[in-house]
């Protein structure tokens, strides 16, 4: 299991809070974003949209979620 | 209409077109005769874009004179339907051409490449029509598309949505759903399909009563009678969406005006292409008017009837598109008392609106500093304004708080106060006015001088 996950905890209700969650792609360092219903299905694999390189969320090189 | 007299690229340069004609407040139809693709080849597929970017250019194709006075029209020819009427294959212009087996190639489609954030090219005018196995109504829904290969491409139905349920029906049943893609119609067809129905129930009929006859339908090539699709369309695309396959789909430049994220999409394999001799390919601008308007204008009739119902002196709606789809004007005439009230809540139980503002018939609600004007004036914050949390919306709103469903709405009662007797004039100070033949001589004044030189801000 790659440790590439960070999790960024939401703060009190009344904070103004994100809800969109970024990954780095392994080959080019792309950054893009993902929404949950990928997320929650580790077994479909990211695309890249620069360099069409497609993995599997754990070989994300860094993997940013709100929660 | 515009014909650029040059090629224009298919990736980022048509949309960067569609962009400046906004930022310049001018909304021709844009048909590119000569589209480039990536590799420098012309397609012989012209690109028709922008057709809906005007709200003026839509309400004409509807055979209504001032775009204002839509809404009610709206309503009440998607509520008259109009049974759709059966040709055959052969009389059919969309089947003139077929391309079967080794023929198809999704990638001789001139699909546009958007947005920088966008992975590829994208159909973003394609209608899939699918169908409830169980009671066998078909249902039609804008959907983009991503070409992937000269045979597959993904596509993303929402999953609220009433295409992602006839999805689910299949692949529950252990099958692979039938779905047929249709590109370019009469604006007045594509306004049909917009039309906002129950589960299941055709658009076929709502189509029919915008154009005031019934659709021409005709059997799809792979599906036959299952799936029917418009005989006038421009092109169509026949395929199975493969049981429980889903890849990567996006990001892509979605109509809130941020780009979408990348999400688990269904595919299709594609069966059969079909079109006109010289078709044309029509793109939405994806994020611009041209893709809100249409859908804004729908919306309109919705609302309209949905607050007619509880507040009958509701004389008019407008969805601006500034609004995205998430803001909703509301005029009323001489409301009784509570009924600008029912009137807003009945605008929010609708699910795209996130803001209603109720105003009277002297605000302009197709002009936003007249909105403005009202809001300024004819509210207390707290008295005049309200939230209800909790309600459908869409999920796309960027502003959603991370794992809601739901979300926060706001109503804006900018309407005058009660008349305290019938017949008197609103409690409420008259509005600044020189007379209107002061502002006939000022008109004069103004003819045939040019006002370019002069500050705009
Ligand atoms: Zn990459």
């Amino acid at each position: 299991m790659s440790n590439n996950k960070e999790i960024v905890r939401l703060g009190a209700p009344w904070e103004k809070t994100g809800n969109t969650s970024w990954t780095q792609c392994p080959a080019c360092e792309e950054w893009f974003h993902v929404g949950p219903g990928l997320l929650d299905r580790p077994e479909v694999h990211m695309h890249c949209p620069a360099c069409h390189k497609e993995f599997p969320q754990t070989d994300a090189k860094r993997l940013v979620t709100s929660g | 209409m515009f014909r650029p007299d040059k090629p224009l690229s298919i990736v980022h340069d048509i949309t960067a077109l569609q962009y400046a004609l906004e930022k310049a407040e001018r909304r021709p139809i844009v048909v590119v005769q000569e589209p480039r693709r990536a590799d420098g080849s012309i397609s012989d597929i012209p690109v028709v874009t922008n057709l809906t970017g005007s709200r003026t250019v839509v309400a004409r194709a509807l055979g209504i004179n001032d775009h204002q006075t839509a809404a009610p029209i709206y309503a009440q020819r998607t509520g008259n339907c109009i049974a759709p009427e059966k040709i055959s294959g052969e009389s059919a212009p969309v089947q003139e051409i077929v391309l079967e087996g080794d023929n198809i190639d999704l990638t001789k489609l001139p699909a546009l490449t958007q947005h920088v954030t966008d992975p590829g090219p994208y159909l973003t005018a394609a209608h899939a029509t699918t169908y409830d196995p169980d009671t066998k109504t078909d249902n039609t829904a804008i959907q983009r598309c991503w070409i992937k290969s000269p045979t597959r491409m993904s596509y993303f139905p929402y999953p609220a949505s009433h295409n992602a349920r006839n999805l689910r029906k299949f692949w529950e049943r252990g099958e692979d759903c039938p779905v047929v893609f249709w590109i370019g119609h009469h604006p007045a067809v594509l306004m049909g399909t917009q039309a906002k129905l129950t589960y299941p129930e055709s658009h076929w009929g709502a189509c029919g009563g915008l154009i005031g006859e019934p659709l021409r339908v005709t059997p799809s090539r792979t599906f036959g009678d299952s799936i029917m699709v418009p005989a006038d369309a421009e092109i169509v695309i026949e395929g199975y969406a493969p049981k429980d396959v889903l890849e990567a789909d996006g990001p892509f430049g979605e109509y809130t005006g941020y780009s979408g994220p990348q999400v688990a999409a269904p595919v299709v394999d594609v069966t059969c292409i079909t079109m006109r001799k010289n078709a044309l390919y029509h793109d939405y601008g994806s994020g611009l008017t041209d893709m809100l308007v249409p859908d804004n204008m729908a919306m309109e009739g919705k609302v309209f009837g949905l607050c007619k119902q509880v507040a009958p002196s509701v004389v008019n709606v407008h969805v601006p598109a500034q609004g995205r789809r998430f803001h909703g004007y509301i005029q009323v005439e001489n409301p009784g008392p509570g009924e600008v009230r029912d009137a807003l809540m009945a605008a929010l139980s609708y699910r795209r609106l996130k803001l209603a503002i109720a105003v009277n018939q002297d605000i302009d609600i197709f002009d936003d500093s007249e909105m403005f004007f009202a809001m300024a004036t004819r509210v207390q914050w707290s008295r005049d304004s309200f939230t209800v949390d909790g309600l459908s919306g869409s999920l796309l709103d960027p502003s959603t708080p991370v794992g809601s469903k739901t979300l926060s709405k706001m109503a804006i009662d900018a309407s005058m106060p009660l008349p305290g007797r019938a017949g008197a004039p609103p409690p409420i100070p008259p509005r600044s006015k020189v007379p209107d033949e002061a502002m006939q001589r000022a008109a004069e004044i103004l003819s045939g001088l040019d006002p370019n030189d002069w500050p705009t801000l």
